[in-house]
């Protein structure tokens, strides 16, 4: 009779595997990414006195003027980005242009850094005393809202260029030859590639959107007044007032479900590209005699984001030998949480990526929730992350490295999510119906087939996450435990008031750690060799 | 007169392994010659060497007498050959409509409106899909589907046609369906057709002239009798001991 009811909870408790599973990381994802916005408006609808005292400063015009500057110039960000990375994304992803694959790597290295940066480079090279510039016409020129718009633009292009890239290139060689039979390569992109690889585009502009939004470094530095930029001002000692910063998130705030809804209305499905039975094979459009004209192109504008190291470098040569009086414990205060996170957020992606890419009940809310953390601007998750877990009981979280790793978690998991899912829906659902068939439940089924079948996508998911949490400034400044500052908070802390030169080779050693993160994963990405 | 379709001492390498090598074959005007082989033997890539997608290492295509490929070389791009194909996906562009797959071609050739919809009608009335242009191919039956296929590769009126297995995915009954369809159209139009397949049976349907290709050579050419009166490989005698059975099977 024991036996019987044991053998029967443990049938009962291994067909709710994947519940269980789901449950637990959407748990997770609740605390890190729900709780935020819950505790901010509660908190809001509260409305303490100093709450009050915000809601009237969003009665004056003030505030509002710069919230519309701030979405009108992410949206002109956007804009500007898409016009730079859809045709550079059509060459470098579908077309013969020499040296192709090589120009789109230099060409994406970029995002993965901070923008401010590459806002530094620029500086070194156009700033009153830069290497190109001088002037005060290329000095004001940068340091203004044009400069700010362009610098952004530069470097989230490559988000765009790098998505157009990858969704043509998933692209079914079949349906390209079969227009190709018919027509010329110009009118086979125009009417046959651009359209069906419009949701990546549209993906790259709303992310690229989203990132700028949430941009502090640039417009902190080119010292532009930004949203963003208004509500850290509020959380630092000089101006502090954190129930205006609590107030001054509430439009960002619908911003942040406007988003939402549109990416749900017009992207999340299409993000899965058009795929079909020859998707491993690649086809490129010949460009015949525009080759030359189409490489030299092709090559210019990859090359025009990787010239802020040509100031980063000029800048750094005297700054290194002074590099380890300054550098602290930067490197390993960004390169720990970030591992971990990474780690953690590769878990959570396994698990619920599949479950986005079947279709499980449940998966697509968790989908919205890491969608609405990530296009939040940072700020508003910041500031939700500091009333949830700034209290004398969650001390030890929020005095430690800990609070970052749950900061990276919020606002970062939709990026190994989607790829993790994306790599599931692109797989045939018979490898892990066929376990299932011969008797596997979910975690056998999750370990010994979907794991070391997407092996490759786990390595990415993984990397991807950890260079965005490696790259992150805005959320992890507003609340990193006193004396851990990650490099990029120290970098430009240092920047007010440090030497140049210094400051410079700061930014090549983040820049170097992230290169050494992409080399290590490509190498991980090499064909194997038949043996 | 000139042979439409012919290849001479075709050879194409990836990496380490030869996926032609010294593949001559001539197709005469209105021919419908079926292009037998196991798969990985070469077929596809040797479909997409006449249609100018790919350059072989060395040899020649020539279309109508033109040299239009020759080693290493695509001297005449793919939509200057006025061929067309349907894939064994079928390859429908998923973004546009029955009428704009049709029309995609047609309007590359800057045919007037009037004319695309005149040729559109014409060609859609004959693959029985009237009444459907304005669905998406995810709209469309598996049949349906590849009545599109069809219809986009004759609406342009092809010098010839190439299909590189376009029924192998298909249940029998409507297999046999769009292959009684496809030999009234062959027969009325007399189109120069290559018919891509691994199934004999599928094949003498529509051709009287078969090639086999096997490891990237032809093996053996010629009439269904010449081949099965003397396979010249272990595959063609599998092909006739597979006929056999299914003559068994039916006279049973």
């Amino acid at each position: 009779m024991a036996a019987s009811v044991g053998r029967h909870l443990s049938v009962r408790l291994k067909r709710a595997q994947e519940p269980i599973a789901l449950g637990a990381v959407g748990a997770t994802l609740i605390v890190a990414a729900l709780l935020p916005f819950v505790f901010l408006v509660v908190n809001l609808v509260r409305a303490p006195a100093e709450v009050s005292a915000g809601l009237a400063l969003l009665g004056s015009r003030e505030p509002w003027f710069v919230f519309l500057r701030s979405v009108a110039s992410a949206l002109v960000v956007a804009l500007a980005s898409v016009l730079v990375g859809v045709p550079l994304g059509l060459l470098l992803g579908s077309t013969d242009v020499r040296g192709r694959k090589a120009a789109l790597v230099l060409h994406a290295f970029p995002m993965f850094l901070p923008p401010f940066l590459l806002a530094l480079g620029w500086f070194y090279l156009f700033g009153r005393s830069g290497l190109w510039g001088g002037s005060e016409q290329t000095s004001d020129a940068l340091f203004s809202l044009g400069g700010s718009v362009a610098v952004e633009a530069l470097a989230f292009a490559p988000v765009v260029t790098s998505l157009m890239a990858l969704a043509l290139q998933g692209i079914d060689p079949s349906l390209v030859e079969a227009a190709r039979v018919a027509a010329r390569p110009g009118h086979v992109a125009t009417r046959i590639l651009l359209p069906l690889a419009w949701p990546a585009a549209a993906l790259g502009a709303f992310v690229v959107f989203a990132l700028s939004l949430s941009e502090l470094g640039v417009p902190m530095f080119l010292r532009v007044r930004s949203y963003t930029a208004a509500v850290f001002a509020r959380l630092g000692a000089v101006q502090y007032a954190p129930g205006e910063a609590l107030v001054l998130t509430l439009p960002m705030l619908l911003i942040s479900v406007a988003l939402l809804v549109l990416e749900r209305r017009l992207i999340g499905p299409g993000s899965f590209s058009v795929l079909g039975l020859r998707s491993a094979e690649k086809t490129v459009l010949p460009l015949g005699k525009w080759r030359p004209l189409a490489t030299i192109i092709a090559w210019t504008g990859a090359l025009a984001t990787l010239l802020p190291f040509v100031g980063l470098a000029w800048r750094a040569r005297t700054g290194f030998a002074a590099l380890r009086d300054w550098i602290g414990t930067g490197p390993q205060n960004s390169i720990i949480p970030a591992a971990i996170a990474a780690t953690l957020l590769t878990g959570i992606a396994v698990v619920v990526g599949r479950a986005i890419a079947l279709r499980r009940p449940g998966a697509t809310a968790l989908d919205a929730l890491t969608v609405l953390a990530f296009v939040t601007p940072a700020a508003v998750l910041g500031v939700g992350l500091i009333e949830v877990w700034n209290r004398p009981a969650t001390q030890p979280i929020y005095g430690t490295l800990a609070i970052i790793v749950i900061g990276f978690v919020a606002r970062y998991a939709v990026l190994p999510t989607r790829t993790f899912a994306l790599a599931v829906a692109r797989a045939s659902a018979h490898f892990e119906e066929s376990a299932a068939v011969e008797g596997a439940w979910f975690l056998r089924r999750l370990v010994r087939i979907v794991v070391p079948l997407h092996a490759r996508a786990i390595v990415a998911a993984w990397l991807l996450a950890f260079v965005f949490c490696l790259r992150d400034l805005e959320t992890t400044i507003l609340f990193y435990p006193a004396g851990n500052a990650p490099l990029t908070v120290r970098i430009i802390t240092l920047e007010a008031n440090g030497p140049e030169p210094v400051v410079a080779a700061l930014a090549l050693v983040h820049a170097s750690i992230v290169a050494a993160a992409l080399v290590l994963g490509a190498l991980a990405f090499r064909p194997r060799k038949a043996s | 007169m000139t042979t439409p379709i012919s290849v001479e001492r075709l050879a194409f390498r990836r990496g380490t392994q030869d996926i032609l090598s010294e593949v001559s074959l001539s197709i005469d005007a209105a021919e419908v010659v079926a292009l037998l082989g196991p798969s990985g033997s070469g077929k596809s890539t040797l479909l997409r060497m006449v249609l100018g997608l790919v350059a072989p290492d060395r040899g020649l295509v020539r279309l109508d007498g033109e040299v239009v490929s020759a080693d290493g070389r695509i001297l005449r791009p793919p939509e200057e050959r006025g061929l067309a194909i349907v894939f064994q996906d079928l390859a429908l562009w998923p973004h546009l409509t029955v009428r704009g797959n049709l029309a995609f071609g047609l309007a590359a050739k800057h045919l007037p409106a009037d004319d695309q919809n005149e040729q559109i009608s014409r060609v859609l009335q004959r693959v029985s899909l009237q009444g459907k242009q304005d669905r998406y191919p995810a709209n469309l039956s598996g049949g349906e589907r590849q009545r599109v296929a069809i219809a986009r590769a004759l609406v342009l009126e092809p010098r010839a046609l190439l299909l590189d297995e376009p029924l192998s995915n298909l249940d029998v009954p409507l297999k046999h369906e769009l292959l009684s369809l496809l030999k009234e159209i062959l027969r009325e139009r007399r189109v120069t057709t290559v018919y891509v397949t691994h199934d004999l049976r599928e094949g003498m349907q529509l051709a009287k002239r078969f090639a086999v290709l096997e490891a990237g050579r032809i093996s053996q050419a010629g009439t269904l009798d010449e081949l099965l009166a003397s396979p010249a490989t272990a595959f063609v005698r599998a092909l006739r001991e597979d006929l056999d059975r299914g003559r068994a099977g039916t006279s049973v």
